[in-house]
This record gives structure tokens, sequence and C-alpha cells, in this order.
């Protein structure tokens, strides 16, 4: 495994560390070990947590990675610690960390000022120690004992060595060696940990750093780059670095900043409901929860002696490399995957760092088989709190993005900002050949009408009158910056296809000397990556349709009973206030049992009519007007009947519940204009076309025979939906379903209809009339104001050379080029794939277009065009270095989701461990370093992936265990996701809610933990949350003083299990609230919290979430690590 | 004979008073095909005729326990061991305790031999309200609709409180909409896609699912035990006047015509919505159903005609020739619907104002056989409507409706006679005994007809066959026939009405065969048989049918020297015979020409359900001239009468017609009604309309009152009726005569040809 990459910025784990300023601290290797150690030390509480945990791995593992990424630097703690030092590195690291990147990479070290920081070198030249961290991530090999190593083997390091059989085997050197990856970098990691050097032999390290320095010029560049996480680097790069250093570490933490502000605004408080959405856009959360994560991890580090060996390699690992540790390695030893190694130490994490270390140490040196320190394991690092500023293109170059989950402010200088499309790989690899052989993904994630950042400059409209926008005349392209006009300006060329348009007589403009249009500047459409076209009659099929809202209520007795239908009536009677203003705004209502109730809404004078439709097998609308009416004009009425629908249906006897035929009988209503059915449903549809049977109690009880076959219970029953649905999508019918059940709905089926018509599905299970209404409506308030637009229409369009091979997400598709979209908005994200069907030239661009034509809530019909031109590379390393976490997380993530239902599960879990494998393994062969042949070296910039492949493997949607609704829920959230939600999707944060006391001012939410049952303790209560659940574990012996500032009660039994979080008046509760009100507007999305205690199913669905546990489908982080590394070896072989 | 006095004995007319006899000598079987062929063995019912002394039994009737006929006066009674032998199967039949007492002097009111109908009231319990729906089109202009919601308001609210109501309109896009009455939150219809065609039964099963009332807490468990108060869309007044009115008054018109378009209405689904309704809410069958349309089905099943106005609505000669694309289809549909109205014992009436055709010619079936009532006017305005409507909900006394429900009536043969069929407003019930004969006529094969309604003027024909094979007939020269009506009375109970009657034998063509002929029922039911071929045929085959059979009937009974057509002579009581046929081939019932189909439907749907006296006066038009001269006299349906100086009153039974001479016409003009000096003038003209008075009061459905001056346009409705005795080509005519311009043949000729035909081998 070879990290690796330096991947320039990728602050990845953006973690928001930055605290550590100490990065100078230290340098090297020192730092770098202080860095684990020390940030976490500081945190005792963790660090014991932690151990627990890791002790069991301990065998399996590699006791290298622990140290290794472990990006989190544990916030807070870290400075505190004596170590402190060394926890400063932690901070630091980041910074360096993108320092060695770059170097790598970039060749053009300067040039990228953000991320790229050449400094590997530097780095290496510093303080060997930070290279590592930084490039670090690579490294991280683990050496497993010569033995064993077939895993790691090689690692690293001697200390690997020491590692038990198993990866160790590689003598450390060799290790080292490796370290160096393929290419050159890799090594250098290692070698960072000279500093670290205790740990590992000498040996190692020197050999390391050779490489490093090496490498930094080339591949290195790998591992450098990323990481950064750690601090490590930090100041070694002195030189090179600190311009990076300085640069990446604002941006992240700006963005976090950012964030706050507005975020209270959203959900608000506990009031939640009242907040204005505003501020959701923020994307900013993602970055956050990771940051936390890491820490606590990083604790212990220190403890182990990767932190040590980190540094040494400073240069190419970044901390967060794997790598590194090799580096540090060796001293970890890392990586190791001496198994047993492992078990002790963790235990020792548990209080002394240093001891633990000691033990680390040992191994490392002993070389026998080394353990990989979980402690040094590549965790997500918490980001800096204020955004980063972040240049599309600087220099006429593509940058590239920081990761999606930091907080950072877009300024379009021609790509259009990552929150539109984000691209995979951010420089495109020259042929299909090289892209197959570093077994990387080439997709883009479009998000086209992300939120942006408040900061970020509004997207441009232009109108180009009643010719409409400016086109190639052969592949349809819309001008944009990367169009190049020649002759004069008489002529340009078509970026897309290559060809030749004359330019219109009014749009033509002289060149300037340096070739570009004089008017480039003032004309938004030449110079940004995003505009909006006012789109002309051309575009239009009919008028441009108003915004109707549609709502359906189940009125079927369950939902009666249960308190969702009075739910659903009152969010809606509270959400039609924020409908867009203006005539154009119509609204309907309709209610259904075993029979279809509309509501003629236009007559103010008498009573309200109920209109039945009682076919449910072939439905019709009972009325061709008056049922959708103008909003503004039926207020009154249907304030007023939304109150007296519980009333009406309160003694109700009829169970049947006829959605689909509801939906359908709505759509027709609808059909002369399209809009937004808002299903609001209870119960499995039992009546009426589409009706459904309870499919998963037969599954059930056919268990045995049906083990085979059971995904097929994730698959819709049959095709009526998929017809309906596709009837839906032709007229322009958006369909999102607000499922408020206790029982199986069998949302495998339903979803069929809201992913076909560009919407989604909401899931409260088990819907509780208390906990769930403000949430209820939070959801469907979010629903009706979030950017959106209509009848959309969207294509992707690409250089010649590459065509787009598939969309994924929830979207009609008739023709294979486009997709229709009834309803697109803030929150949906299309996966686009790519294939080759050419060569790029080294040095061109390759560019991506995304046209979405649409039609604004306001009546408009414009098309939103994003255009994003990226390098084209032959050099697979830069590949490598590229490559966006974030982004490639996402499609694995999107392709399971897509494979889940298909396929049999071990399949899926298979495949993508494969996927993560199969780079690794690419990256190890061609770019690691010959000698690191026993190591895990991992690319930096991916160095995360095994976690959250790991992660993924144990999430919802891939355990077999689960309800079928849940899976089928998982999988269409996983469907729209965008790119910085997936990972908390399966890598939730967790928080100690103990923390908050001492947390510092103007920070919203402490530190997060690595999920390890090892973090939590009895006395402890932990906030978990994966941006759209939150669960509160309440431990079994806490301080009844904390339960009752935090809960209002005395004892845990006294809490309800329905409970809503109230603010109380103290300091602890306020905290709790602000950061509760914090996370949800970073999620965009209002958590539902569950509470859960220990011994209780609850307290299970909390530990369920503690993905890097042994679990029994699951093997524990570091054993996966180490199993990794074994195929790895393997595949070597 | 009178036969109009036995009729008011019996409610019965027989065109022949004695049957023939296969059974003996070879001239028996020589009068059976002599007269069978020219009409068949029938008779005119009218089961409720209103007789006076009808004894009313307050108890149950006795049955013979082998052929269900009930005791009657032509049963052999033996007092002493209180046996009675029933007079049509010679079973042996015991009296009840109950009947201990009889003996000679002690007769039951069943057994005097001067009622040969009496009534029973039957012991059953009664229950159930009257279920009234009515059925509304929207699509009509807002003053029409504004009457008939006056109108309709009116009659809800003159209903007693226990009827019950229900609501269903139809209109934009075909919809139907069936009102839930029992909701009180809010206004409540449940919405039916008039474009479909959906069974019945689904129908039901529908309105069952969006049953909404046994839910509701104003309406709880606890009422639905109630008869009515487990369906909120048919609820009795008293439950639902507050929703009725205001569902009533909200009842807004939806005609957004698209131009070059006719309105869509899904006629046929709202019937069929609310036969469906009628039979989910009202187990105990007392239904009735009223459409009210203003046009043509457009849409959904029953419609006849798209609604693109470039295609025309069917007309005879479409029908005819097949090129009526839906007319099959929508009558097949409405068949199917008359089968349902039979079995729920539902009325169907259709009030039709429309200056256009509606349907109703595909609609007779449901309308006719459930005996409801069409009417066919211009304008919910119109007086026709009005009054049709109220006669409809007329009380006779203060207590109830005078409406009868769900009658039945069953005929019990004496074992000689089958019976082949019945035409009138019922329905077979397929309910076949031995005296059920293979043969049918109109609804044959049973002896069980089924009445949705039941009137006191109900007229229905009745066909049978002798068969009897045997040489002597057992039961002597006396055949009996009797007739049982059960009935769902106004009141609320039900009530057996029971006639019988008793008809000699015949076995030659004796002078008794000749003045037995009712020729006036026997040209009604020449009429209802030719109407009943005119469905089938062409008009000029059913003319040429009457000819054959009146030919061979006057060359039966005409007295006559072969091939002397001067030597024709027919007996009194034959003579009007063939003066009936040719104005019945001339009128509009077989001449469909320069009328619809509809009209024609409506037409021939009323001859089928008068009487003897109505049914010809339809046929054969009277006409009474008032003059100075003296009083009122009946004159010659001739042109002949137009005269200046006389008033005219035409009565065709369908309209009325003031034909007032052109110096009639010109005083009216002038004022001398007016004038105290020309009193008599004025009573002149007061005395047609005073007769009018009269005829109308009687009529129902009301006609249409034309008055007219001579030569003027309306004076063709007179006109065309009259036998054109001087027309055109007539050269005989004198000078100022009126004639008709014509190319019809006249009385004169017809009858000539008759008696030449008629005097040839």
């Amino acid at each position: 495994m070879a990290s690796t990459q330096p991947p320039p910025t990728r602050p990845r784990p953006g973690y928001g560390t930055n605290p550590n300023p100490n990065p100078n601290l230290n340098s090297l290797v020192g730092s770098v070990q202080n860095m684990q150690i020390g940030n976490r030390p500081s945190q005792p509480p963790p660090g014991p947590a932690y151990v627990g945990g890791i002790p069991p791995q301990p065998n399996n593992h590699f006791g290298p990675p622990g140290p290794i990424v472990r990006p989190g630097p544990p916030p807070p703690h870290s400075s505190a610690r004596p170590v402190g030092a060394p926890a400063g590195f932690v901070a630091g690291r980041p910074l360096s960390a993108p320092m060695v990147n770059n170097g790598p990479f970039t060749s053009p070290p300067g040039g990228p000022g953000p991320f790229r920081g050449n400094p590997p070198q530097t780095i290496s030249s510093t303080s060997g120690n930070q290279g590592p961290f930084s490039g670090g991530p690579v490294p991280q090999t683990l050496n497993g004992p010569s033995a064993s190593q077939t895993p790691f083997s090689g690692a690293p390091m001697t200390q690997p060595a020491v590692s038990g059989g198993p990866f160790a085997s590689h003598p450390p050197p060799s290790s080292q060696t490796p370290l160096g990856g393929r290419s050159l970098p890799v090594r250098p990691p290692f070698s960072g940990p000279p500093s670290s050097q205790p740990p590992f032999p000498g040996a190692p390290p020197q050999s390391s750093r050779p490489p490093m320095m090496a490498a930094p010029p080339t591949s290195q560049s790998p591992f450098m780059g990323p990481v950064p996480s750690q601090p490590s680097i930090t100041s070694t790069p002195p030189a090179s670095q600190p311009p990076f250093i300085g640069g990446p570490f604002p941006m992240f933490r700006q963005p976090f900043p950012g964030r706050p502000p507005s975020s209270q605004l959203p959900y608000g408080p506990g009031a939640g409901q009242a907040m204005p959405n505003p501020s959701f856009p923020g994307a900013p959360p993602p970055s956050q929860p990771f940051n936390q994560m890491p820490q606590p991890p990083s604790h212990q580090f220190p403890g182990s002696q990767m932190v040590r060996g980190p540094p040494g390699s400073g240069i190419s690992h970044g901390s967060q490399p794997w790598s590194s540790q090799t580096t540090q390695s060796s001293p970890q030893g890392m990586l190791g995957m001496s198994s047993t190694m492992a078990p002790p130490p963790p235990r020792m994490y548990g209080m002394a760092t240093q001891a633990p270390v000691s033990p680390m140490m040992g191994h490392s040196p002993g070389s026998t088989p080394s353990k990989i320190d979980p402690s040094q394991v590549p965790r997500p690092m918490p980001s800096g709190s204020s955004p980063v500023i972040f240049e599309t293109r600087i220099g006429g170059q593509a940058s590239i993005p920081p990761p999606a989950t930091s907080d950072f402010i877009v300024r379009d200088t021609g790509n259009c900002s990552p929150r539109y499309m984000r691209s995979t790989i951010n420089q495109i690899p020259c042929t299909g050949d090289l892209l197959s052989t570093s077994a990387l993904q080439l997709s883009l994630l479009v998000q086209p009408f992300a939120l942006p950042h408040p900061s970020e400059e509004p997207i441009q409209v232009v109108d180009f009158g009643e010719s409409g926008p400016l086109r190639c005349s052969r592949c349809k392209g819309y001008i944009n910056p990367f169009m190049k006009f020649i002759e004069q300006g008489r002529r340009f060329v078509c970026n897309l296809c290559g060809s030749v348009d004359q330019t219109p007589r009014d749009y033509l403009c002289n060149l300037g000397p340096d070739g570009r249009r004089r008017d480039v500047d003032e004309r938004p459409e030449l110079c940004r990556g995003t505009v909006e076209f006012v789109a002309t009659k051309e575009y239009m099929v009919r008028d441009p349709m108003p915004a109707v809202f549609f709502f359906l209520i189940d009125v079927s007795m369950n939902a009666v009973q249960t308190g969702a239908t009075a739910a659903a009536c009152s969010a809606i009677s509270q959400a039609i206030a924020d409908l867009p203003e203006g005539p154009r705004t119509k609204v309907g209502v309709a209610t259904y049992d075993s029979t279809i109730h509309f509501y003629n809404l236009k007559r103010s004078l008498q009573q309200p009519l109920m209109l039945i439709v009682p076919d449910v097998q072939d439905v019709y609308t009972p009325l061709h007007t008056d049922i959708v009416v103008q909003f503004p004009e039926c207020r009154q009425p249907l304030e007023q009947l939304l109150e007296n629908i519980p009333i009406m249906f309160e003694n109700t006897k009829i169970a049947e519940s006829a959605l689909c035929a509801a939906m359908k009988a709505c759509s027709l209503s609808m059909k002369p204009t399209g809009g937004k059915l808002l299903v609001f449903q209870s119960v499995l549809p039992s009546v009426g076309i589409g009706s459904l049977t309870s499919r998963e109690a037969e599954g059930r009880t056919n268990i045995s025979i049906g083990e085979k076959e059971a995904h097929k219970l994730l698959q819709p029953a049959d095709k009526n939906l998929k017809t309906m649905a596709i009837e839906f999508a032709e007229y322009q019918v958006c369909v999102d379903i607000f499922i408020s059940s206790q029982t199986y709905v069998d949302i495998a089926s339903i979803s069929v209809i809201p992913r076909t018509t560009g919407g989604q599905v909401y899931y409260y299970y088990p819907f509780s009339a208390l906990s769930d209404s403000a949430k209820l409506y939070n959801d469907l308030r979010w629903n009706v104001t979030r950017p959106q637009g209509f009848e959309a229409v969207m294509r992707v369009r690409c250089t010649q050379g590459l065509q787009v091979q598939d969309y994924f997400g929830n979207f009609c598709k008739r023709i294979p080029t486009d997709i229709d979209l009834p309803g697109i908005d803030s929150d949906k994200t299309i996966m686009v794939t790519f294939k080759h069907d050419d060569k790029f030239q080294e040095g061109s661009e390759c560019a991506f277009q995304c046209a979405i034509l649409y039609t604004t809530v306001y009546g408009q019909r414009r098309i939103r065009v994003s255009n994003l031109s990226l390098p084209c590379t032959s050099m697979l390393s830069n590949i490598f270095r590229s490559a966006d976490l974030d982004s490639h997380f996402a499609t694995f993530l999107k392709r399971a989701a897509n494979d889940v239902p298909t396929n049999p599960l071990s399949h899926v879990r298979e495949q993508v461990t494969n996927l993560c494998i199969n780079t690794l393994h690419a990256y190890r062969k061609y770019c690691a370093t010959v000698s690191s042949t026993g190591q895990l070296i991992l690319p930096e910039t991916l160095k995360l992936l095994p976690l959250y492949t790991l992660a993924l493997t144990k999430s919802v949607g891939l355990l077999a265990d689960g309800r079928f609704d849940d899976r089928s829920y998982w999988i269409n959230r996983a469907f729209i996701l965008s790119t910085a939600l997936c990972v908390p999707l399966v890598y939730p944060r967790m928080i100690a809610i103990q923390d908050l006391a001492s947390m510092e001012d103007g920070m919203l939410v402490p530190p997060v933990l690595s999920l390890s049952s090892d973090q939590v303790t009895d006395d402890g209560i932990y906030f978990l949350e994966n941006g759209e659940d939150a669960l509160v574990y309440v431990g079994n012996s806490v301080d009844t003083d904390v339960l009752q500032k935090i809960f209002g009660a005395s004892s845990i039994d006294a809490i309800p299990t329905q409970f809503v979080l109230k603010q109380y008046d103290n300091e602890l509760s306020k905290k709790l609230n602000e950061m509760v009100s914090e996370i949800q507007r970073q999620r965009c999305s209002y958590l539902r919290l569950r509470l859960c205690k220990k011994d209780d199913p609850s307290g299970i669905l909390f530990f369920s979430y503690m993905i890097e546990d042994k679990t029994p489908s699951g093997l524990s982080y570091l054993d996966f690590l180490v199993r990794l590394h074994r195929q790895i070896q393997t595949k070597m072989a | 004979m009178d036969f109009a006095e036995i009729e008011s004995i019996e409610g019965l007319r027989f065109p022949w008073n004695t049957w023939p006899s296969l059974a003996s000598s070879s001239s028996s079987s020589e009068a059976a095909a002599l007269f069978t062929p020219i009409l068949p063995l029938s008779l005119l019912h009218t089961p409720l005729f209103p007789i006076t002394d009808l004894p009313l039994l307050p108890y149950d009737p006795l049955h013979c326990h082998s052929c269900n006929s009930t005791l009657n006066p032509y049963a052999r009674v033996d007092y002493r061991y209180a046996i009675w032998t029933c007079s049509f199967c010679h079973a042996s039949n015991h009296f009840p305790k109950s009947y201990s007492r009889i003996g000679e002097n002690q007769l039951p009111v069943e057994l005097f031999p001067t009622h040969s109908s009496v009534e029973y009231s039957l012991r059953i319990n009664k229950d159930g309200g009257v279920g009234i729906v009515f059925v509304v089109d929207l699509a009509m202009d807002e003053s029409e609709m504004a009457v008939l919601k006056r109108e309709i308001m009116g009659v809800v609210t003159g209903l007693d409180d226990t009827v019950s109501v229900g609501l269903i309109t139809f209109g934009e896009g075909g919809s139907v909409w069936v009102y839930d009455l029992g909701f009180g939150e809010c206004s409540r219809v449940v919405v039916f896609d008039g474009t479909r065609e959906i069974s019945i039964d689904k129908i039901s099963e529908l309105l069952s699912n969006s049953n909404f009332t046994t839910n509701h807490p104003s309406f709880g468990l606890g009422k639905s035990s109630s008869t009515s108060g487990k369906f909120g869309f048919l609820l009795p007044i008293s439950e639902c006047e507050f929703n009725i009115t205001s569902a009533i008054d909200e009842i807004a018109c939806s005609s957004q015509s698209i131009p070059g378009h006719r309105t869509e209405r899904a006629t046929g689904s709202a019937i069929a919505a609310a036969v469906a309704m009628l039979g989910v809410c009202l187990p105990q069958q007392r239904g009735r159903i009223l459409v009210f349309t203003s046009g043509p089905a457009t849409i959904g099943p029953g419609m006849i005609v798209q609604t693109d106005l470039g295609e025309q609505i069917r007309t005879h000669n479409d029908i005819l020739s097949s090129k009526a694309p839906f007319y099959l289809k929508a009558c097949e549909f409405y068949n199917n619907l008359a089968t349902k109205l039979c079995e729920k014992s539902l009325v169907l009436d259709l009030f039709a104002c429309s200056l256009d055709q509606v349907g109703a010619s595909e609609m007779r079936d449901p309308v006719e056989n459930s005996g409801g009532l069409m009417l066919l006017a211009e304008s919910f305005e119109s007086g026709q409507f009005k009054k049709c409507l109220r006669y409809i909900f007329r009380r006779k006394n203060s207590d109830h409706l005078d409406m009868n429900f769900n009658a039945t009536i069953e005929v019990v043969t004496s074992r000689d006679i089958k019976i082949c069929g019945a035409l009138g407003p019922c329905m077979s019930l397929r309910n076949k005994n031995r005296s059920v004969c293979n043969k049918e006529i109109g609804h044959g094969g049973t002896n069980l007809w089924k009445l949705g309604t039941i009137t006191n003027k109900t007229c229905i024909a009745f066909f049978f066959k002798v068969t009897n094979r045997r040489n002597t007939p057992q039961s002597g020269p006396v055949f009996f026939l009797q007739f049982q009506t059960r009935y769902r009375h106004g009141d609320g109970g039900y009530r057996l009405r029971v006639t019988t009657a008793a008809r000699r034998w015949s076995y030659s063509i004796s002078s008794e065969v000749v003045s037995g002929f009712d020729q006036e029922a026997a040209a009604s039911i020449m009429a209802r048989l030719a109407v009943l071929r005119a469905k089938k045929y062409d008009s000029r085959d059913v003319i040429r049918w009457i000819d054959k059979l009146l030919i061979r009937f006057c060359s039966t009974f005409g007295e006559y020297i072969q091939e002397d057509p001067s030597s024709f002579r027919l007996s009194s009581n034959l003579s009007l015979f063939p003066q009936f046929m040719y104005y019945l081939r001339r009128s509009q019932f077989i001449d469909v020409f320069n009328n619809t189909p509809d009209e024609t439907t409506f037409f021939r749907l009323m001859l089928n359900r008068e009487g003897v006296v109505g049914s010809l006066i339809m046929i054969q038009p009277t006409l009474f001239q008032y003059s100075f001269d003296g009083p009122p006299v009946p004159v010659v349906l001739d042109i002949s009468s137009v005269s200046s100086n006389v008033i005219l009153l035409f009565d065709s039974y369908f309209y009325v017609v003031i034909h007032y001479g052109t110096k009639i016409a010109q005083w009216r003009k002038l004022g001398y009604h007016n004038d105290p000096s020309h009193e008599n003038f004025r009573k002149l003209l007061e005395a047609p309309e005073l007769d009018l008075e009269m005829l109308l009061s009687d009529r129902f459905p009301t006609q249409k009152v034309i008055r007219c001056d001579q030569y003027g346009s309306q004076a063709r409705f007179l006109l065309a009726k009259l036998n054109p005795s001087l027309t055109q080509k007539s050269p005989s005519a004198p000078d100022g005569a009126d004639i008709i311009l014509t190319d019809d043949v006249s009385l004169e000729i017809f009858i000539e040809h008759l008696q030449e035909l008629a005097v040839q081998a």
C-alpha cells in the first residue's frame, strides 16, 4: 500500500487541525511523533478508549498504519499537551503534507500555490520527519514481518519487522524501500521517520529518506501531498512548504468558520423549525465531521511509535499516509501488521502515551512482526475552522479543489465550482489504458444546484436575446471560457468537439495581444465556469410551468392513529408559508386511504368540497380545473382544510392504502403543468394499482431458500411502478415521498417513483409523532424552499476522447445522452461516468460541460452551464496525486448502492473491497518504490479510502441483517447524496458531549472521536450523527448532574426513549443545542434524534456504528488493513 | 257488447272476446288457422285499473297449491268439505281455518261473482322508505339550471321526511359526481370518470369502499342499523335536509364548450352510477332515478355522438343503414342497465329538455321497462316539464306519494292456453312454467313480469296461444285467465290485485266471434305489434305487414262477392278497423319521416303503455269543431273539416292543436272577444280552452299545446294528420276549399284498394 500521493492540496480530511500551529515545533520526526502522541495524549479520555478498541485488533494489524494517517489530530488537547511539541506538529501536518505533495506532482512547485506544495523535497530536507507525515500517507505501509509480509510485507521499516509475521515480514529495510513506493517518494516518507528513528532502526529511515528526496521530484509527490493532515509536515517544509502550507490551512480553516455563522439560521435551535434554511447553504458541514474524529486517534498516536515514524518520514507520508508510518514507521512498525503487537499497545495507549509507544517501538525495532499501531492508522482529520478561498483556475491551470467536506469559498475563474462538478481525478489520463492501470474511477459528481457559500458570487445570468446562447453548431456545446477564438475573433473553435464556427456578427470582438478576446472579462460566459443563459422559445415546448406543489396525505387508519396524518397536515400548514411567492405558485391537496380524496380549494365562500376517486384500479382526476389552484387565492381554505383533515378522519376504520393509485391520480391532475408531488405515506400500499405485498415477511419465512435471492427484496416488486414513474416523468411530475411508518412499506418498490422523477424518499421509522414532527416539518420546509428547478433536461458533454458512459442518480432517461429531471434541487447529485474513446495529448485539456435546461420556481426558463477543464496527463503518479478522495468514495458508494439490489451482498462487498485493493495495488505497483514491497503503501490522496471502504462494507445497506426498508432507504439516499455527505453516511462523526464543557469559545462542535468502542465510556454521553440521524448515547454511569443538565432528568431511566432535545438553562445544554443546530446547518438536514442506552437494542444500534470495531460481519479497521495488505501482496506476487 | 264497461270491471280488453279452440272439429282448426295469423290472441290489461267498488281485503289470498292461482269467483267450492277446486288446474284445495265459517250464504269477498277483481293488502312487513335520486346534467345554461334547481328543490322540500334522497351530477370532462350527504365537515362527492365503462357491480363496490358515513362521528355505527343510515349517498331527508339543499344550491353549471364541439356529457355513466348507488344504499327496493339532461350523451358508455360538431347525431336512416357508429353499443349498454334496473326494481325517468336529441332512443329500454317516464321538451322552463315533474310527486292524500313500486304481474291460464309474452312497460322475469309458450312475443318466456313502477294507467298487452290438442277441452266452453299484480303501494304496504277473467271458446267463425271483436283493442294491439316490428324493420316493411294482415282480415270477416269490390261490407263491429289501420300506417309510430329517433322512441314508448283509449287517440287523433252553429261536435279527421269560420280542437295525445279559422282569427285579432257585444264570440274562443284544460288534466306526461291560425305555419301540426281527401292532385277540389299538399293516398283510396284486394281469391 502505498500511499503516496501527495496530492496536492487535498486537505482531504480537512481536518481542522490547524490548531497545531505547532507544526513548527518540531520539525521532523520529533514533531511527528509528537503529534500523534501529543495530541492524543492530551486527550486522555480518548486515549483509553482507543486503546481498548485497538487492542483487539492488534493481531493483525499493521502496526504501522496507525501512525500514519491519522489525520486527525486531536484538536484542542494537542496543544495542551505537554508533549506539546509533538502535538503541535500534528497540527501542522496539514500543511506539511500538502507541501510534500506538491512537490512531487506538480512539478511546478510554486505554481499552484495552494496545494501543491512541492515541498516535499523541502520537507525531506527539513526534518525528514514531517515529510513523512505529509507524504506520509502513502507510506504507511505496514510492514509485516517478512513472513507475513504478504500483506504489507515489506514494510517498512524495521519496525515492521517487528511486527509480526504477517506483514512485517519484510524486514524493515525492505520496508523502507517500500515506502518509497515504486515511485519514489514513497520511501521518503519512511525515511522521514528518521527522526523517529528510534523506532525504526535507523536503517530504514535512511534509506527511506533518500527516496524521499528523490521522490519529491517525481513520484513521491504522491505521498506527500495530501495528507497534510498531520501536522507533520508542517514545519518541515519550511521553505517551500510554507507557502503551501500557509495556503492550505487557511483555506481549510476559513471554510469552517464560515459556516458557523450561517448555521444557526437553518434549523435553528431546538425550535428547529423555524430556522431559515438559508444557512444550510453552507455546505460546509462535511468537512468538520471528519476532523474531529481523527483527532482522537491521533492522541493515541502519540503513544504509538508511529508517530515518530512519521515525522521522520516526514516528507513522504504525511502523517496521514500510512506510509508515513512506514517511515516513521518503521517505528510504528508499522503498519505492521504484526498482529500480536498490537494488542498490547493499545491498551497501553489507554493511558500513557508513551508507554504504548514503547511497545510499538519495540516492535518495530524488533522488526518482528510489527503490528499496526491502531492509533496511527489513517483517520480523517479535523478541518480548519475558517473557510479557504479556492480559485478554480490559477495561471491558466485548473486547481485541485479542496475536500468536499471542508469549508471553502470558491472564486470562479474559469472552471466551475467543485460544488457543481467535481471530478474523481483532477488530471485526466491521456488514455483509457492508463486509467485502467490506475484502477481509479473516472467520474464527475454533478450537483447543478449545489448551495454556494454565502460569500461566493452568485451565478451570472447571460441573455443572448432572441438568438439564444451561442453554441457549437456540431456538438451543440454552449459557449464557454475554453472556446478558442481565432482569425481576429471571426471564428471560434469548440473545445468539446473541435469544430470551427463563424462568430455571429453581433458577437464579434477583436482579439487582444494575448490571443484572447478583449471583452473576455466583461462577458461572464467567457470568463466564468458557471453561467446561466436565458432560454429562448426554442428551448420550450410549452410555456414554462408554474411552481406546483401538490400534497398527498395518507389518512388510512394507521396513519391517523399514529399521528402521522396530523403531523403531515401541520407540517404542510406551516411550510406553505415559505412557498415561493407570486401568482405562479399553485398548490393542491389530496388525501387517500382505500380511495383517493381530492379537494376543491377554489370555493372560498362555500364549504370545502371533497372529491373522491373510488376506482383505485383505474384512476382519473376528478376535475380538470380547481384541483390545483393558485396559492395566494386558496391559502385560507387550504389552511382550514389542513386543520380539518385530521378531524375528519379521526375515527376512520379504513386500514387500506392506495398509495400508488393516489399518486397516479394526482399526477393526472397535475398533467397540464407538472410540478412537485409531496406524498406523506404511512403504510404499505395494499390496494389499487401498484399495490404491494409484505414481501419482507415472506422473505423471512423462506430465509433458507432465500438467502441467495435476498437482494431481490431490494428490487421493485414489479414493473408497474416503473411504468407509472416514467409516466409521471413525462408529465414533469416530481415525486417526493415522506414515509412515516412503523411497519414494512416496501421502500424498494415505492422508491422507484421518486428515483425516476428526480424526487427523493424521506423515511421516519419508527415514526413517533412526538419526536418526528419537527423533523418532518423541517424536511418539508427545506424541500419546498431549497433552490430547485423544474422540468429540467441535463446533458454532460466532454471533449472528444472521452464519452459519457452512464448517469447515476434520480432521473428519467429516455435517450442515451440526456436525462430528464422533472425536479432537481440543491441536494441532488448525479454521478456521470466516462470512458475513453480516444487518446489525449499530454498537455492538452479535457473539458466537461454540464448543461441543464430548467424552469425556475418563478417560471423562467434557464440553461445553467457549468464547465470544467482539466489537464490531461500520461503520468500515473499525477493521476494518483490528483485523485479526489471524497468523490472517489462517492463513486464507490453510489456504485455499491446501485449493485446491492441486483447482486448478492457478499459479492457487492467483495467488489467494493476489490476496487479499493486494485487502486492500492496499482499505486503500489507503479508508483511506489521497489523496495517497499513489504509495506502497505497508500496514496496520500486516498489514504482514507480503506477506512471508508471498510465503513461502506459495514454500512446499513451492505449488511444482510438489516431491515429491508432500512437498506432500501439507505440505497436511495446513497443515490442522490452529495459528495460531501457520502462519507458521513457510512462514517458518522461521534462527539463526546462532555467535551462540550471544556470547548473553547467560538467552537461549536467539539472534536470528533474515532468510531471505535474504545472511545465510548460508561460515564460519557456521546452524540453520533451521519447527516440524517443522530444518536445520543448515554452511558450507564453518567453523572446525574450532567443528566439533569442535558435531559432535565435525574436518571437514565427517566429519560423518555422518544425524546426531544430541549434547551435548559445551563451552559452545557446551551452548548449542546448550539452544537446540534450547527451540525444541522452543516448537513442541511434536521437530525432525527434517538436516545441510545447501553444494554438495550438502541445501544446495539449505536455500537453498530463503531466502524473500527471487529464485528460479526466485518473486520476491525486494523484487520482490514492487514487484509488489504495481504491481498495486495498476493497480487504483487 | 260494451267493451269499455267490461273493462271498468276487469281492467281487461280482449280484441277477441271468444277464442278459437283447436280442440274439436275440423272447423275449429279452420278457425284457428283463420284468425290467429290475423291478430294474435291477446289482451290489454291495465292492472291497477281504477275499478269502482274494488274490495280491499285485509288478509292474504288463498293460492292454489298447484298452479298458484288465487281463490276466485270461478272456483268450485264444496262447502261441506271446505274444499275449493281451482278453475285453472282443477286441483282441490282445502280452506284454511280462517275460512271455517264459509257457507253458501256466507261467501268471502273474493268469491263474489261481481268481484272478478279484488285487491289484497298483504301482511308483509313494510320497511324502508322511498329512495329518489336526482341525476343532473351540469352542462346547461345558467338560466335553465336555475329553473331546474328551483324545481328540484321544490320536489325535495315537498317530500316526506322519510323519503331518502340522493344527488348525482355529471358534467365537466365527463366526470360523474355522487354526493355524500351524510358528511358534515365538508361537501363530499365521489367522482367517477364517466368516460369509462365500468360495470354496475364495480361501481357498487367502489361506492361501498368510498362510504364514509359509518365511520363518521355524527353517523356512527349506532345509526347504521336503521335502514338508510348506512350510506351517506342516500339519506332520509330528515337526516340530510341541510346537505341536500345546500348541495343542490351549490350545483354550478360547467358548460365550457369548446367552439366546434358539443359539451361532454357522460349521461350513461351517471345513470349507471345512480343505479349502482341505489342498489347499494336501498336494499328495500323502492327507488326512482330522475335524470335531467339538456343535450346528447357525448362521452362514455351510452354516448350517441362525438363531441365534434362536424359529426351529425344519428337519424333513422343512419340507424337502419348501420351508419350510427355508437347506436348499437349504446343500446347494448342501456339494455344491460335495464336488466339491472329490473333486478333492483328501480325506475328510471328521463327528462330531456333540449333542442337536440339526447339519446332517448338508446335509452328506451331502461326507461320503458322500468316503467319510467320519458319527457322530451325544449326547455326546463317549459310548463310541460314542470307539470310533469310535479305530477310524478303528486300525493294521493297527504301522507304518501302516489307512487307504486316493485310490481310483479303473474299470469295464470287455463291449461290449453300458453303465454307468449307481453308488450308494455315491464320486464320478463324469465320464470318458465308449463303455461309458458316457446314462441315469444315481446317480453316472453315467462309467466311473471316485473315493473319498476306501476300506475293506474299502466297498460300491458299480453299474448297467448291456444295449444289444446285434446278433442274436448276439459274446461268446457269457457277458459280462464288470472292476473296477479303484486306491488308496493305508495303507503309502503304490499298489495296484490287479482283479476280473474273468463271467456268463451268458439269452435267456428260464428257471429259470436264477430260480435266479440273489439276493434279498438285490436287497433291498440296492432299498433304495439307494429311498433315492435318497427324496431327491427324498415317502416315500409311494417306497412306491408299491416296491409297484409288487414287484407286477410277483410277477406276473412268481410261479406262480399268474390271479385266484386263494390259488394264488400264489414259488420259494424269491424268496420272501423281498416280506418284505424289507415291512420296507424300514417302515424308517427310507423312513418318516422320528419321525426328524430328520439321523438319516435318517445312516441312508441308512450303508445306501449297507454290503454286502449289513449292509444287510439294516438293512432287516430280526435278533432272537435267549435262553431256558432251549435255545441262542439266531433268532426271527421279530414281536410274537409277545416273551415275559416270554426275553431278546431285537435288532440293527437302528444300534442293538442287549437286551430282558428281565418275568420275567427281575424275577429280575434280585432279584439271582438273583448267587446261585450260579442259575448258569444268570447265564449266560442273560451270553449276549446276549457276542453283543452280537461284534456290536459288527465294526461301524463303533459302534451304540447299549439295554438295556430289557419294557414299559419304551426297549422302544419294539424294538416299533417288530416286525411288528405283533397290534395293538389284532386281534380274535383272545389274552389276555395283547403287542400293538403301531399302525395299520400287518402282514406278513400286506401279503402278502395283494400276492398279490391280483399275480394280477390
